[in-house]
């Protein structure tokens, strides 16, 4: 059954419809936000049922990486671990959340073929339950962030306001990145793999393990140009206590603006294809 | 506010389905002597196939109707496009009412979560909220007839266990406009029967039955009217008496 009581369903009527069309898919997911979060707890929930820890094997799979990556790499970078440890731990956590949200935006609409083909729900509503699932892990994970934050006493520094902007503008932009791989996933096969090497060639080209100032000047344009970085800068410098360079905002404003105004047309042009690519 | 009666109403409703990734030429060679399936054609470079070609239905309250047709006539895509699944190419479809579609029973089952996360997950797909699910629980698990299973993965399920837990979760929900796919023949001798009086109550309470089937003695239980649907091109609705005269002709 559908809460629609109402449904009509037109041919092309021009661009403009299709816009329309696409801004009365989005709303109805909206109006339905819940359906998203259920759907995004079902799928956390029933990955970990059966197994004993349930899903604080999130955590501690990470909690392990963390502290593993952090004493080895502060030893061969040779900095000290109390300044590494924080760095490597949110670096990996939010990094994480982003390339997750990513990745698996190829899976959104894949996954979801048998809904999509025998009910009315809106598409958004997938798009939203990658991105929820993926923030029901951060929050996981966000244990760790805290435990670090505590034991090394950068707690008392951070600038946690700042730092809730910052996943604003994260989740804004992983957002529309998962919604677009979602959507040429759908019709071409091999983007998920593509997307998987981009996401981790991000991972090596990004100081998530590395710091950033171990990058010689010239090289700068790596950092600069690169939307992960910003990111990740937006929720882990205020989270260490440091400040937020301002083109860092003006970079990720512009991306999600950019990124939604590309995202939103191709949907609008293709959403009557999706389910039959699928 | 009285809600609108319940209808269906399609008006020259078109339905092309891209197909990727072929040649048209050299499947049209090959198709050009079958009778099943829709129409080829090629229309910006891209094959496509016309699987409804300006199709008119109106059903009203009351109305039961049976979809026939050969293999690729279009029954499927009809109830899809029914459904809301599939948005037409020309023409018009407009439904008043909850729809249900039981189009095909294992897709939107999750075959790694266990029997009852999925009954959670069709309840609130179906706008159910988690607490009408929990109330209903009890009595969708005791028609699936799979007790200590449903806290089992669905992948350990057989074929005929999965088809009575997405039959149970998919009947649970109260429809206006009930959707069926020629799947109907499920589950063991036992299971048919129950599943054969729930979906008579269910089609009581409907306000409009659509099903596909290749059934004739299945089509006369449950319709009071008939639609042929050839090459996707539909008959005109008759009464389900002349269903002998439409299967000939
Ligand atoms: N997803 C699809 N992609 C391309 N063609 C399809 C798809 N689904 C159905 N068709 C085509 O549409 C026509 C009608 O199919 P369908 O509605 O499934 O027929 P029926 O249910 O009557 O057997 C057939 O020619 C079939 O090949
Ligand atoms: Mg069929």
């Amino acid at each position: 059954m559908d809460t629609a009581t109402h449904m009509l369903r037109t041919g092309r009527r021009g661009a403009l419809f299709e816009v329309q069309m696409a801004l009365r898919d989005l709303r109805a997911s909206l109006q339905r936000i819940d359906l998203a979060w259920s759907l995004a707890w079902h799928d956390v929930v029933s990955r970990y049922r059966g197994s004993i820890l349930g899903p604080l094997w999130i955590t501690i799979s990470m909690g392990v990486m963390v502290l593993g990556i952090g004493l080895l790499w502060g030893e061969v970078f040779r900095v000290s671990v109390h300044d590494f440890i924080p760095f490597v731990a949110l670096g990996i956590v939010f990094f994480g959340t982003v390339t997750g949200t990513i990745n698996e935006g190829c899976d959104t609409f894949v996954q979801a073929a048998g809904m999509l083909s025998q009910t009315s729900l809106p598409m958004f509503t997938f798009v939203w339950r990658t991105v929820f699932r993926n923030l029901i892990n951060l929050g996981h994970h966000l244990v760790i962030v805290l435990a670090v934050l505590v034991y090394f006493g950068s707690w008392r520094t951070a600038n946690y306001p700042v730092a809730a902007m910052g996943l604003i503008f994260l989740v804004l932009n992983a957002a529309w990145l998962s919604m677009l791989v979602a959507i040429v996933s759908a019709r071409f096969r091999d983007i998920p793999q593509i997307v998987q090497s981009i996401t981790q060639a991000a991972a090596i080209m990004t100081p998530v393990f590395w710091p950033p100032d171990r990058i010689p000047a010239r090289y700068h344009l790596i950092l600069d140009l690169n939307p992960f970085y910003h990111l990740l800068q937006a929720v882990r410098a205020p989270l260490m206590g440091l400040g937020v360079a301002p083109h860092t905002y003006l970079f990720l404003a512009g991306m999600a603006v950019v990124g939604w105004a590309l995202t939103f047309s191709l949907f609008a042009n293709t959403r009557r294809r999706i389910v039959h690519y699928l | 506010m009285k809600a609108p009666p319940v209808s269906i109403s399609c008006q020259d409703l078109t339905l092309r389905f891209p197909v990727y990734g072929v040649d048209a030429k050299s499947l049209k060679k090959h198709l050009a002597k079958i009778t099943v399936g829709g129409k080829l054609a090629r229309s910006h470079g891209a094959t496509e196939v016309t699987a409804l070609s300006n199709l008119n239905l109106e059903l009203k309250a009351g109305d039961r109707l049976g979809l026939v047709g050969h293999n690729g006539s279009g029954k499927t895509t009809l109830l899809r496009a029914l459904s809301g699944a599939y948005e037409p190419d020309e023409g018009t479809i407009e439904v008043q009412g909850h729809v249900a579609a039981l189009l095909d029973l294992n897709l939107g089952i999750d075959p790694t979560a266990t029997g009852f996360d999925n009954i959670r997950l069709r309840g609130r797909i179906a706008g159910l909220s988690s607490k009408e699910i929990d109330q209903r629980l009890p009595e969708i698990a005791e028609f699936s007839g799979l007790g200590a299973f449903l806290a089992m993965p669905v992948k350990t399920y057989s074929a005929g266990m999965q088809a009575r837990l997405a039959f149970a979760a998919a009947t649970a929900v109260e429809a206006d406009v009930l959707l069926m796919d020629e799947w109907i023949a499920v589950g063991d001798a036992d299971f048919q029967k129950i599943a054969h009086r729930r979906l008579l109550k269910l089609v009581e309470r409907a306000g409009i039955l659509v099903l596909a089937s290749h059934d004739v003695e299945l089509l006369r239980l449950y319709c009071n009217k008939v639609m042929r649907l050839e090459g996707g091109v539909a008959s005109a609705v008759t009464p389900i008496k002349n269903l002998d005269e439409l299967m000939a002709a």
